[in-house]
């Protein structure tokens, strides 16, 4: 065996490793559509009033809608692509860590509307450490920019609490917004990447 | 050369094949995969990963099990001490290859 043929084997065995274990069907194209939709609600805000509790919710129950389908979405049209199941051990390992994080965003935004006044202009900085618990929960199986703004979400998630409402709206622009935009051209420049060197899906 | 000749002589020529190399690396990333998991993961067929699992199970590398979720039948895969062992030592001489291979090119 010369030293291209072992160099092939080892980098065929390291993409076996990493596709058993890591989830790989989230799409620069979803990054970039939740990043997009997140920016257009905070700035919907130019317009609309954070102030009235039903427009609040309607634009971010709609952001959150609209990135879960566009996640949906790209995710089966990438399972397509690839062959490959969409609800993968992977898939149910990343549900998994993540449903905690999804309960307590929920809880907890039923709990400050329920509650009236003004009081759920604090949940943005507590979805924004939802979301970094959330994102950190799926370390184990995420792809490694999912890590990084799981920690980014939790440290501006603090800050937004600390800023107060007044910055709520502004800083669910940077973190959903440009956060996720910022994502999604890191795994749209890595499925380049990946495209160029993709090793055969069968082995047999 | 010599060096590179012995480690060649080293090579486990049951983990060299393609088709066991990529059972043995799935499991060796998780604890156990289900016939059908390891089946699917490596887009392999059924009698093409049967025979592949055999070889590997009478070289003791991999341990097969078969019991019953609810009324069906299922078999669970995972690598035993000896194959994760075996694994490890054709990754150290896959790897020593590499380098033999850089350091003559550098030479």
């Amino acid at each position: 065996m010369d030293p291209l043929q072992a160099n092939r084997n080892l980098e065929l065995i390291r993409t076996l490793m990493e596709r058993t274990t890591q989830y790989q069907l989230l799409t620069a194209r979803a990054g970039l559509a939740a990043g997009c939709m997140a920016g257009l609600g905070a700035l919907s805000f130019l317009v609309l009033d954070p102030r009235n509790p039903w427009q609040f919710g309607a634009v971010w129950g709609v952001v959150f809608a609209g990135s879960l389908t566009a996640t949906l979405i790209g995710t089966v049209l990438r399972g397509r692509e690839r062959g490959e199941r969409v609800w993968s051990r992977p898939a149910r390992a990343v549900l998994r860590a993540l449903t905690p994080s999804l309960f307590a965003a929920l809880a907890m935004t039923i709990f400050f509307f329920a509650r009236g006044g003004e009081e759920y202009l604090w949940l943005p900085g507590i979805w924004m450490l939802c979301y970094g618990q959330g994102a950190l929960a799926t370390a184990a199986y995420a792809p490694r920019p999912i890590r990084s703004l799981g920690v980014a979400a939790l440290l501006l998630g603090g800050l937004t609490l600390w800023l107060g409402p007044a910055w709520s709206v502004l800083m669910m622009g940077l973190v959903f917004g440009l956060g996720h935009i910022g994502l999604g051209v890191v795994l749209l420049v890595a499925e380049r990447r990946e495209g160029a060197v993709r090793l055969h899906r069968s082995v047999a | 050369m010599n060096t590179l000749k012995r480690v060649l002589a080293d090579l486990d020529t049951v983990l060299h094949e393609r088709g066991r190399l990529a059972i043995v690396a799935v499991l060796a990333a998780v604890e156990s995969l289900t016939f059908t998991e390891l089946r699917d993961e490596l887009a392999m067929t059924d009698g093409n990963l049967s025979v592949h699992l055999q070889k590997l199970e009478e070289k003791g590398y991999v341990s097969i099990t078969k019991h019953f979720v609810g009324r069906r039948p299922q078999t669970t895969c995972r690598l035993t001490p000896q194959g994760r062992r075996a694994f490890t030592r054709y990754l150290d001489l896959l790897q020593a290859i590499v380098h033999q291979g850089r350091a003559k090119a550098g030479a």
